[in-house]
């Protein structure tokens, strides 16, 4: 069983380093990037979840910690959590975000998205493997979400109008609002 | 929706634990569940990292990134307090692991390690997982109900329509 996977969902893990004299640009772009529907991301219909953040130092733990571990350049971490299979993830943000060149090209070595190919293979050459990854939902895509929660809130507001009606008419609204 | 991400340092003579325990617990369903029997968790993941480009590290790291509903502090009290073992194995490899419970060295050990900043995005960040869990239940029962009344005679239906409700107002 593929640590990255449980039922359709994908976890995708990737470690970028970013070159020198980039991260303060990149972090300041990060922070400034729109949130909600307007984020880039809102354009890929399989992702559930998408984190980008940057570290510039690993935190000590104190005295029980022997060694120190001293950061040479800061990194980039990307994150998704998507349904279905990673390439056509790619393929989807290689073609619909174009956003990314924003911050994988501050990340040594690029290629940008021209060749989607050599862009998957990038991406995939900065993946970690997960070791464990969980879902509460790990069978439904971002759609079916959207779906079940409107029809949830469909039936909510036919519950609430159908009270008191009696059969025949109960079943002809049944039938038309469904 | 919140996004926890923590990455931490793991002590090498105990990598071997937790890349024996996490695959483990992929094919033991009781342990699947037991992960996920906090209502508030979406999707959970641990990745350890044993190197980065550029870096030469005394330490391999343990990646975590958890999503969930409401504050983080709740989420460590359920965890402090519910799984304290889970987590002494889990991160307790690491050195300088405040072991729970108490669950207030853990809130602050979290506060220190949490990664900051970026850009988070979830698809369905105002629904609560529990929300979400309920609408994908209520729809798979729903649709089974729509199958029966195309059907059944008005008084038949009406009946199914109250079990319906019935069955399944803990979802609605």
């Amino acid at each position: 069983m593929n640590g990255n996977r449980v039922g359709t969902a994908y976890a995708l893990t990737t470690f970028a380093r970013i070159l020198p004299g980039k991260a303060d640009e990149l972090e300041g772009y990060l922070g400034s990037m729109p949130k909600g529907p307007e984020s880039p991301f809102a354009r890929l219909g399989m992702l559930h979840i998408a984190r980008v953040q940057i570290f510039r130092a690993l935190v000590h733990q104190g005295p029980l910690q022997k060694h120190t571990d001293t950061l040479q350049n800061a990194h980039l971490v990307f994150t998704s959590t998507i349904d279905g299979d990673l390439d056509p993830y790619l393929n989807a943000l290689a073609e619909h975000v174009p956003e990314a060149d924003e911050w994988w090209g501050r990340c040594a070595g690029y290629p940008g998205r021209t060749d989607v190919a050599v862009f998957r293979a990038w991406v995939r050459d900065r993946q970690v493997d997960t070791g464990l990854f969980q879902s509460a939902i790990p069978t439904a895509s971002v759609g079916d979400v959207r779906e079940a929660l409107a029809l949830r809130e469909d039936v909510l507001d036919f519950a609430v109008a159908a009270q008191g009606l009696d059969a025949a008419t109960l079943q002809q609204r049944f039938r038309s609002t469904f | 929706m919140t996004g926890l991400t923590l990455f931490t340092p793991i002590r090498r003579q105990w990598v071997w634990m937790l890349a024996v325990g996490f695959p483990l617990t992929r094919h033991l369903p009781f342990m699947r569940r037991h992960i996920l029997q906090f209502n508030f968790i979406k999707f959970v993941r641990w990745t350890i990292v044993r190197e980065l480009d550029g870096e030469r590290l005394h330490y391999p790291y343990l990646f975590f990134e958890s999503n969930f509903d409401g504050p983080w502090q709740h989420y460590i009290d359920a965890f402090a307090y519910v799984i304290p073992t889970d987590i002494r194995v889990t991160w307790g490899r690491g050195p300088g692991f405040p072991a729970p419970p108490p669950a207030e060295p853990l809130k602050a050990w979290i506060a220190q390690n949490s990664m900051e900043g970026g850009t988070y995005y979830c698809a369905h960040a105002e629904d609560s997982t529990r929300m979400v869990k309920s609408a994908l239940v209520v729809r798979e029962r729903f649709d089974e109900l729509r199958r029966t009344a195309a059907v059944l005679g008005p008084e038949e239906f009406k009946a199914e329509w109250e079990r319906f409700l019935s069955e399944n107002q803990a979802h609605l």
